[in-house]
């Protein structure tokens, strides 16, 4: 049991997420309050979406660099079909995310067809949705977001769990399921790992990857519709700020940049190790701006880990 | 005769200005091994991937015994027998070895959850019929180079498959692998399996192989022969269109040169113990070792790529200390010419000319810091005609370029740096038999215009007619040191008695 726990990806950073809860409860009990648990699983809820959004992709060795704005664009279309015409949060709701599948689906099919690199299409997709979204709102937030809303974006169940955690938590095990058990979720690390070789096998690489970007762009939806109802409003700047979130906790779960390994779990507890430090740097009063460079730190760190496991995988490997 | 498993019949593939294969024609029985020899760029290649499915050819048929077959993708060829264990490795590291063999089944399926005890449960027979002491659930990044290409075999085994192509199999293993390759091969046979075999290695192909068929320039040189009427000059000549004399054994005159590089007691941050070693101007001296022995590692380290702990490099005698490849070429006039030409020795993308010319680039650089074509030219260009690059021009794209030619670029670099101690990592990997002739006539000659050469290779034929002495490495210790007295029985066991394989091989694959 041991053994199995040493040598799964999740270990490591489960310890640290952990003992980073436990070490900052000991400097400042409030951590512990449900008010502050409460903030903390809201934003590990969202971020953990963003997260997976982009974790889908590094497991096909590419990048999206359109998370952000894909998800925004889903945002406003979400909140403005409930303003402007007066759509049930549902009926929005699933337009948005289909708007998010499409967005995804449009920049697989783009790399797929043309084999042009996943950073420069998505770079483009990316202007293009951010584009789209300025054009709808012009620049200004919707603020007519229906009370029900409201209320599932702010309440919560039990105690301190928010009830946004709980879609969340059903894609993460989704997710779980999909990588490790469903041949479509092996199809994309397999294709992250050696597409030549899945290719000899049968496996279509470009139907793989429109697969993953359409899982991408939904993903990345669920993230600005969430948002939206946990802000109350539309805000046209949803999704700007989350490129190095949807990068950082991946790679501190141990997920390798060059496709073939990623892990779901472990990327979880990289947002949660993320969330509970951006939330010690508040309750210790230091200035919140920090956060952008404890994260760069914290990248730093996980990728320079990766690559001495790597590396010994390697010389393991040979002897 | 047993009946045919497969056969080209007249086959041909036009790529846009390049008749690749023409009207090539080749018989494939059942319980028989089948050679397919050519140099670099004769179609061996092509042709395998119209076996395939990969291309489709262009005129000709195919046929799985008696029936005509028509394949316009791989998963065609794999449903009607056909497996193929190719040169590079194609298993995806981080799946188990049982999911890798169960790949194409895989891409049949969607969401059908996939039942591991299942695979394990499949893959088990083929293992253990392949003698591969290896779990099913094992990941594959976890295993040995031999091993894995045997999980490549199983994969192709339990698809059912009757018609086996092995593109170089032996390319990367050592002799005893090779010889417990053969043994599975031979089992093979017995079952009824046809097989094909590529190979540079002619001494492998003469020991396993029924028959043979010869590719030269995209025709067939020969077809379909028996391999006992066959000497080991006459498949030269049917490759290469002529004879071709083995480079003979070196009498070394190095007796009483200078010591051009010496290591004394070194330790490195690999893992290298103790490592005594010298080359002396106008020297080749061979380091022997099965793959994971740390030959390469310890050329890395002597470059100032990998961390020297405790020990001394001597270079003419003075002591140094080579923090950097950089370094070591500027400074020591060091050059390394790496086992991977593709991911470190070249830069693919790039022309003939900027990649003979990179290590130049310092030193051709005018006054002002200008660097010119005219000069990288002038200093690269008596190098590449020396070595007889055969290419188009030299702005032509690496690349493009075959295995032979690109190799005698990543050697030309070097020796238009002007480097005095040469360490060649396995030189003639996948390069067909006239280039390799070349790149050892070229080594002999360096070395008798005094560079000092240290030669590591796994090829133990090429070792012995090329190195003076020869080290012999295992587990990143230096074991023996043997002079080459040019024959090859004794050396090879004198060499092999050092590394004591068949126990090691027992320990690891307990191990793992």
């Amino acid at each position: 049991m041991a053994r199995l726990i040493s040598q799964s990806d999740w270990a490591t950073p489960m310890i640290v997420a952990v003992s980073l809860g436990v070490l900052i409860s000991l400097f400042n009990p409030a951590f512990l309050s449900t008010f502050n648990i409460q903030v903390l699983l809201e934003a590990v809820s969202i971020n953990v979406l963003i997260a997976l959004s982009q974790m889908v992709i590094i497991a096909i060795g590419q990048m999206n660099l359109s998370v952000g704005a894909l998800g925004g664009l889903a945002a406003v279309i979400f909140a403005g079909l409930m303003e402007v015409f007066g759509l049930p949060p549902i009926v929005a709701g699933a337009l948005a995310l289909g708007v998010g599948l499409a967005g995804g689906f449009l920049n697989g099919l783009l790399i797929g067809l043309t084999g042009i690199s996943a950073f420069v299409i998505t770079l483009a997709t990316l202007s293009i949705f951010k584009g789209l979204n300025l054009a709808i709102t012009q620049a200004q937030p919707f603020y007519e977001i229906p009370d029900a809303v409201k209320h599932f974006g702010n309440a919560t169940l039990f105690g301190p769990f928010p009830i946004i955690f709980v879609p969340a938590a059903l894609i993460v095990v989704l997710l779980v399921v999909f990588f490790n058990r469903l041949p479509v979720g092996r199809w994309l690390l397999a294709v992250g790992g050696n597409a030549h070789s899945a290719e000899l096998s049968g496996i279509s690489t470009a139907k793989t990857v429109v697969i993953a970007h359409a899982i991408s762009g939904f993903l990345a939806a669920c993230a600005g519709v969430l948002l939206v109802a946990r802000l109350q409003l539309g805000q046209p700047t949803i999704g700007d700020d989350w490129l190095i979130m949807s990068f950082a906790a991946p790679i501190i779960g141990g997920a390798i940049l060059a496709g073939g390994h990623v892990s779901t779990v472990a990327t979880v507890f990289g947002v949660l190790i993320v969330a509970q430090i951006t939330q010690a740097l508040v309750l210790f009063h230091i200035d919140p701006f920090f956060v952008q460079v404890v994260l760069g730190l914290m990248i730093l760190a996980a990728v320079s880990v990766n690559q001495w496991r790597e590396l010994r995988m390697q010389r393991a490997g040979q002897e | 005769m047993s009946k045919i498993a497969f056969e080209t019949r007249s086959v041909s593939k036009f790529f846009p200005g390049v008749k690749a294969l023409q009207g090539v024609s080749m018989q494939m029985r059942g319980g028989s091994i089948h050679a397919l020899l050519g140099e670099n760029g004769a179609g061996k290649s092509t042709l395998i991937k119209l076996i395939t499915g990969v291309y489709r050819p262009d005129e000709g048929q195919l046929f799985a015994g008696a029936e005509p077959v028509n394949f316009t993708r791989p998963h065609d060829a794999i449903a009607a027998g056909v497996g193929v264990v190719h040169q590079e490795r194609n298993l995806i590291p981080r799946f188990s070895v049982a999911e890798n063999m169960a790949l194409s089944q895989l891409a049949d399926r969607t969401i059908a959850p996939i039942d591991y005890a299942a695979l394990n449960e499949q893959a088990e027979p083929w293992l253990d019929m392949l003698g591969l002491d290896v779990e099913p659930a094992t990941q594959v990044s976890r295993l040995s180079v031999a091993q894995m290409q045997m999980v490549e075999i199983a994969k192709a085994l339990s698809q059912q498959t009757r018609v086996l192509l092995l593109d170089e199999p032996t390319a990367s293993l050592t002799p005893m692998e090779s010889k417990a390759l053969f043994d599975v091969l031979h089992r093979l046979r017995d079952d009824g399996v046809s097989m094909l075999f590529v190979s540079h290695k002619l001494e492998e192909v003469k020991e396993i192989c029924d028959t043979v068929s010869v590719l030269r320039d995209g025709v067939n040189a020969g077809e379909n022969i028996a391999m006992d009427n066959l000497e080991r000059q006459d498949l030269i000549r049917l490759m290469i269109g002529r004879e071709q004399n083995d480079a003979k054994p070196r009498h070394g005159r190095s007796g009483e040169q200078s010591v051009a590089l010496e290591l004394k007691d070194v330790s490195t941050s690999l893992g290298h113990k103790g490592i005594n070693l010298e080359v002396k101007r106008h020297e080749i001296v061979g380091l022997y070792g099965l793959v994971g022995a740390g030959r390469t590692e310890l050329a890395k380290a002597i470059m100032g790529a990998a961390a020297i702990t405790e020990g001394e490099v001597l270079r003419d005698g003075q002591t140094v200390e080579i923090d950097n490849p950089t370094d070591a070429l500027h400074g020591h006039r060091i050059g390394y010419v790496s086992e991977n030409r593709k991911d470190e020795g070249l830069i693919l993308e790039h022309s003939v000319l900027e990649n003979a010319g990179i290590t130049i680039w310092r030193k051709s650089a005018n006054r002002l810091g200008w660097l010119t074509g005219a000069s990288v030219k002038k200093r690269t260009v008596p190098f590449l005609e020396k070595l007889a690059v055969k290419t188009p021009s030299l702005n032509q794209t690496v690349g493009n370029l075959s295995g032979g030619n690109q190799q005698k670029i990543a050697m030309a670099k070097w020796l238009a740096a002007g480097v005095k101690v040469l360490i060649v990592d396995e030189p003639t990997v996948g390069i067909d038999v006239k280039s390799k002739a070349y790149l050892h006539e070229l080594l002999h000659e360096l070395a008798n215009d005094g560079t000092a050469v240290l030669l590591i290779t796994s090829d133990l034929p090429e070792m012995i007619s090329l190195a003076d002495r020869i080290l012999v490495m295992d587990e990143f210790v230096i074991k023996g040191d043997v002079k080459n007295t040019g024959d090859y029985k004794t050396m090879s066991q004198s060499v092999m008695e050092h590394i004591h394989h068949t126990e090691d091989e027992l320990r690891r694959a307990k191990a793992s």
